[in-house]
C-alpha cells in the first residue's frame, strides 16, 4: 500500500523508450492514441466543414482524403490501441494480480510497431494521401494514384502485427498469471472483456492482412485477385475485409463494455448485477461476432436471400448486448449513485447514447430495410452512435476513472463536467440528424449533396464543433491536473479490484507480495469500511 | 426527393411494404428505447447518493430476471427477422416477362440500355404499371445503383450482374426523381446522379422510338 519512496531516477530514454513495464507502455499507448485522436478529430472537422454547404467547401479529392484518413486514424490508431493497448495493458496485470504482462519485451515491441504504423500513416499524407475510404474496396483502390495507398497497406500490416502480438500477450497473461485465488468467477469484468477481445483480434486480424496483401500484389506485382477480366473477383476482398472488420467493431466495443462494468458498481455502491450474465454475454458476442460479417454486403452482389442467415445472426447478437444493458441498469437500481464525471460518461453518456446505435443496428440488420439504408447517412449515424456514443464515451469514463490511479492526482471536477456535457450534447447534435437525412436517401461519402439536405448537415457540423471544443476541454483538464491536480490516496473511489490496493501510481512491479484473492471484486464497501478507508486516505 | 428528413415518396408497392416493416420495427425499438431511457433517468435520480442513502442494497443478481430479459429480446428479434424474410424473396424474384433495362455504371455517369437498343446517359425513364427489371453491372469500379423512392439498391460490379425490379404506381406518371450512386467510386461520386422519369406506357414506347431515331440520325 505504501508508495515506493526510493524509485531510482532514470534518463527519459531508459524510463520510457526502453521500458518494458506494462504500466509505462500502457501510458505511452494512451498518450499516442490521444495524439492521434486529435489528428483524426481534425480530419472529422474538415469533413464536417466541407458539408456546411451543399456545394461542398473543399474539392472532392481533398474531401475523399479527409474521410479516409479520419476513419483510418480513428479505427486503427485511436480506438483499438486505446482500449487494447492503453487500458488493457495498464489494467490487466494489475487486475489479475500479476507483476507484469507474460511477455514484457514483446509488449514493448507491440507498442513500437503501433508507433511506427502510425508514423507511416502520417507520412502517407506527404506522398499522396490514401483516398479510397478506410474500407479501400478494389477495383477503385487499385486505381488510387501515388504511393499513399501503399503506405496505407504497409501501416495496416504493421498495426495488425502489433495487434496480434498484444492479443497473445493478454491471452497468456490472463490464462497463466492470475494471482492465487483469482478464479474465473472472481475475474474482474474488464479482464473478461479484454480476454474475449484478444481472442477476436487473434483470429480476425489475419483476414485483414490477407485482404490488404492481395491489394498490394494486385497494385504492383501483376496478380489478378480483383481483376475481373482475368477471373478475379472484387467481392472476395469485401469478404476478407469484413471478416476482420466486423469483429473489429466488437473489438472496439467489448473492452469498452468492460470499462462500464467496472465504473457503474463502484459509483452505484452496489455489487454488479448478474456478474455471470455480463461475463458470458461478452463471450457470446465474441463468438457470434464472427458470423455476421456479410451484413455489410447485403447489396454488394450476393443473392438477396443469402443475406438471411446473416440478418438472423446480426439480430441475435443484439441479445447479449441488451442483457448487458439491463444488468447495468439493474446495478443502479436501489443503489447509491454518485454523479462523478466517470459515472456521467458511463451512465447518461454511454448507456443513453449507445442504445440509439444498438437500436439503429437492428434496423439496418434487416435485409429489406438495408436495401434502402445501405451506404446512406443512416449507417453513418449508426456507426457513430456505436463508436462515439459507445466506445469514446467509455474511453472517457475510463480515463477519468483511472486518472487518479495513473497520476496520484484528481482531475478538476468542474472542467470534467463541462467536458462531459459538451460531449453528450455534441454527440446528439452531430449524429442524430444523420439518421434523418439517411432515411431520406442521402448517400454517404459525398463531398457535395442535394440542397434539401443542407439544414440538417449544418446542424451536424455545429455539433461536431461542440465535440471538438469538448475534446480540447477534456485534454486540457487531464494535462493540467496530471501536474497540478489535488493529490489523492490509493483508492479514492473505494473500489475493490486489485489495482486500487496498491499506491497511486503503482510501484514498478505492482505488488510487493502477490495478493491472495478470496472474493469477487464487486462487494461494495460497508459504511464502517468507508469510514476506515476515508481515514486512511 | 420529396422529404429532406424522413422516408421519401413511395414509388412502388414494395416501397410501401418496406416502409410498413420499418414502422413496425421502429415502433418496437422506440418502445424499448423509451423504457431504457426512463429507467436510466429514474434510477439516476431516484437512487442518487444522499446523506441517508450511502450504500446500495446487497443484491447480486436474479436468474429469473436474467432469463426474462434474455428470452424476450431474443423472441422479438427473431420475430423481426422471420417477418422480414418474405420481403427478401419478394424483392429477389423478378416477375415473369419484365421489361429489361441494362444499367451500366461508369466513372462517373449511369448508362441505360433499353430493349430497342436505345442508349442514354443519366436519363432513366420507366413506364408506370409495368414490371421493369434492371440488369446492373459496371464498366470500371464498383458503383451503387440506388432508387431511394423504390427503397432498393444493388451495387454495380465489374464482371458480375446484379438485379432488382420495380413496378411503379401509375399515380406517379410525370414525376422525376434522382438516382444517386451509392457506393463510393472516386472524385465524381457525389455528382454521379441519374434522373428517373416515370412515364405512361404509351409515352414511354414513343419516347424510346423517337430517341432511338434521333441517335441513329446523329451517327
Amino acid at each position: 500500500m505504501e508508495a515506493v519512496l526510493h524509485a531510482p531516477r532514470r534518463s527519459f530514454v531508459r524510463e520510457w523508450v526502453l521500458t518494458v513495464d506494462h504500466k509505462k507502455i500502457g501510458i505511452m499507448y494512451g498518450v499516442t492514441a490521444l495524439f492521434f485522436f486529435l489528428i483524426g478529430g481534425l480530419f472529422a472537422l474538415l469533413v464536417r466543414t466541407d458539408l456546411l454547404s451543399y456545394r461542398g467547401v473543399f474539392d472532392a479529392q481533398s474531401y475523399n482524403e479527409f474521410f479516409t484518413m479520419h476513419a483510418t486514424v480513428m479505427v486503427f490508431l485511436v480506438i483499438i490501441p486505446m482500449l487494447m493497448g492503453a487500458f488493457a495493458n495498464y489494467l490487466v496485470p494489475l487486475q489479475v494480480g500479476a507483476r507484469d504482462m507474460a511477455f514484457p519485451r514483446m509488449n514493448a515491441l507491440s507498442y513500437w510497431l503501433y508507433f511506427v504504423g502510425g508514423i507511416i500513416i502520417l507520412l502517407s499524407m506527404l506522398y499522396g494521401m490514401p483516398d479510397s475510404g478506410w474500407t479501400s474496396y478494389p477495383p477503385y483502390s487499385l486505381t488510387s494514384q501515388g504511393p499513399g495507398m501503399d503506405f496505407w497497406v504497409m501501416a495496416i500490416h504493421i498495426v495488425g502485427l502489433s495487434s496480434i502480438l498484444g492479443a497473445i500477450n493478454i491471452i497468456v497473461t490472463v490464462h497463466r498469471m492470475r494471482a492465487p485465488g483469482m478464479t474465473w468467477n472472481r475475474l474482474p469484468l474488464f479482464v473478461w472483456s479484454t480476454l474475449v477481445t484478444a481472442y477476436m483480434q487473434l483470429f480476425a486480424t489475419p483476414a485483414l492482412a490477407g485482404a490488404v496483401t492481395t491489394l498490394l500484389l494486385d497494385r504492383h506485382f501483376g496478380t489478378a485477385f480483383y481483376d475481373t477480366s482475368a477471373g478475379g473477383d472484387p467481392m472476395m476482398y469485401q469478404h476478407l475485409f469484413w471478416f476482420y472488420s466486423h469483429p473489429a467493431v466488437y473489438i472496439m466495443i467489448v473492452p469498452a463494455f468492460g470499462i462500464i462494468s467496472e465504473v457503474i458498481p463502484v459509483f452505484a455502491r452496489k455489487p454488479i448485477f448478474g456478474y455471470h450474465a455480463i461475463a458470458y454475454s461478452s463471450v457470446a458476442i465474441g463468438f457470434l461476432g464472427f458470423f455476421v460479417w456479410a451484413h455489410h454486403m447485403f447489396v454488394a452482389g450476393m443473392q438477396m436471400s443469402a443475406g438471411i442467415p446473416f440478418m438472423i445472426s446480426s439480430l441475435v447478437i443484439a441479445v447479449p448486448t441488451s442483457v448487458k444493458i439491463f444488468n447495468w441498469l439493474a446495478t443502479m437500481w436501489r443503489g447509491a449513485v454518485e454523479y462523478t464525471v466517470p459515472m456521467m460518461f458511463a451512465s447518461l453518456g454511454f448507456i443513453g447514447s449507445f442504445i440509439i446505435g444498438g437500436f439503429s443496428g437492428v434496423i439496418v440488420a434487416a435485409v429489406p430495410l438495408d436495401m434502402h439504408l445501405h451506404d446512406t447517412y443512416f449507417v453513418v449515424a449508426h456507426i457513430h452512435y456505436v463508436l462515439f456514443g459507445g466506445a469514446v464515451m467509455c474511453i472517457m469514463a475510463g480515463i477519468h476513472f483511472w486518472f487518479p490511479k495513473l497520476t496520484g492526482r484528481m482531475y478538476n471536477e468542474k472542467l470534467g463536467y463541462l467536458g462531459f456535457w459538451l460531449y453528450f450534447i455534441g454527440t446528439q447534435v452531430t449524429f442524430f440528424p444523420m439518421h434523418l437525412v439517411g432515411l431520406a436517401g442521402m448517400p454517404r461519402r459525398i463531398a457535395s449533396y442535394a440542397p434539401i439536405f443542407q439544414t440538417w448537415n449544418q446542424v451536424a457540423t455545429i455539433g461536431s464543433y461542440i465535440l471538438g471544443l469538448g475534446t480540447l476541454v477534456i485534454l486540457y483538464n487531464l494535462m493540467v491536473s496530471a501536474k497540478y491536480g489535488r493529490k489523492v490516496g490509493h483508492n479514492p473511489w473505494h473500489a475493490r479490484t486489485l489495482e486500487w490496493t496498491v499506491s497511486s501510481p503503482p510501484p514498478e512491479h505492482n505488488f510487493e507480495e502477490i495478493p491472495v484473492v478470496t472474493e469477487n471484486p464487486y462487494r461494495p464497501y460497508t459504511p464502517e469500511e468507508l469510514t476506515a478507508s476515508r481515514e486512511s486516505a | 426527393m420529396t422529404s429532406s428528413s424522413w422516408l421519401p415518396a413511395q414509388l412502388t408497392s414494395m416501397a410501401h411494404n418496406v416502409d410498413l416493416l420499418f414502422y413496425i420495427m421502429l415502433g418496437i425499438i422506440t418502445f424499448f428505447f423509451v423504457v431504457v431511457e426512463v429507467l436510466l433517468i429514474t434510477f439516476l435520480i431516484r437512487y442518487r447518493r444522499t446523506k441517508r442513502n450511502q450504500v446500495g442494497v446487497n443484491v447480486h443478481g436474479n436468474n429469473v430476471l436474467e432469463t426474462v430479459w434474455t428470452l424476450i429480446p431474443a423472441l422479438i428479434l427473431v420475430f423481426m427477422g422471420a417477418y422480414s424474410v418474405k420481403y427478401v424473396y419478394e424483392a429477389q424474384n423478378p416477375p415473369a416477362k419484365p421489361l429489361v433495362i441494362e444499367v451500366i455504371g461508369h466513372e462517373w455517369f449511369w448508362e441505360f440500355k433499353y430493349p430497342n437498343g436505345l442508349d442514354t446517359h443519366n436519363d432513366l425513364r420507366i413506364p408506370a404499371g409495368q414490371n421493369v427489371l434492371f440488369d446492373i453491372h459496371s464498366a470500371d469500379v464498383i458503383h451503387g445503383f440506388y432508387i431511394p423512392e423504390a427503397r432498393i439498391q444493388q451495387d454495380a460490379l465489374p464482371g458480375r450482374m446484379t438485379q432488382f425490379w420495380v413496378n411503379v404506381d401509375t399515380k406517379d406518371i410525370g414525376k422525376q426523381f434522382q438516382v444517386p450512386c451509392d457506393q463510393f467510386c472516386g472524385t465524381g461520386h457525389p455528382i454521379m446522379v441519374g434522373k428517373l422519369t416515370v412515364m405512361s406506357a404509351d409515352d414511354f414506347n414513343s419516347w424510346m422510338q423517337t430517341e432511338l431515331q434521333k441517335q441513329q440520325t446523329k451517327s
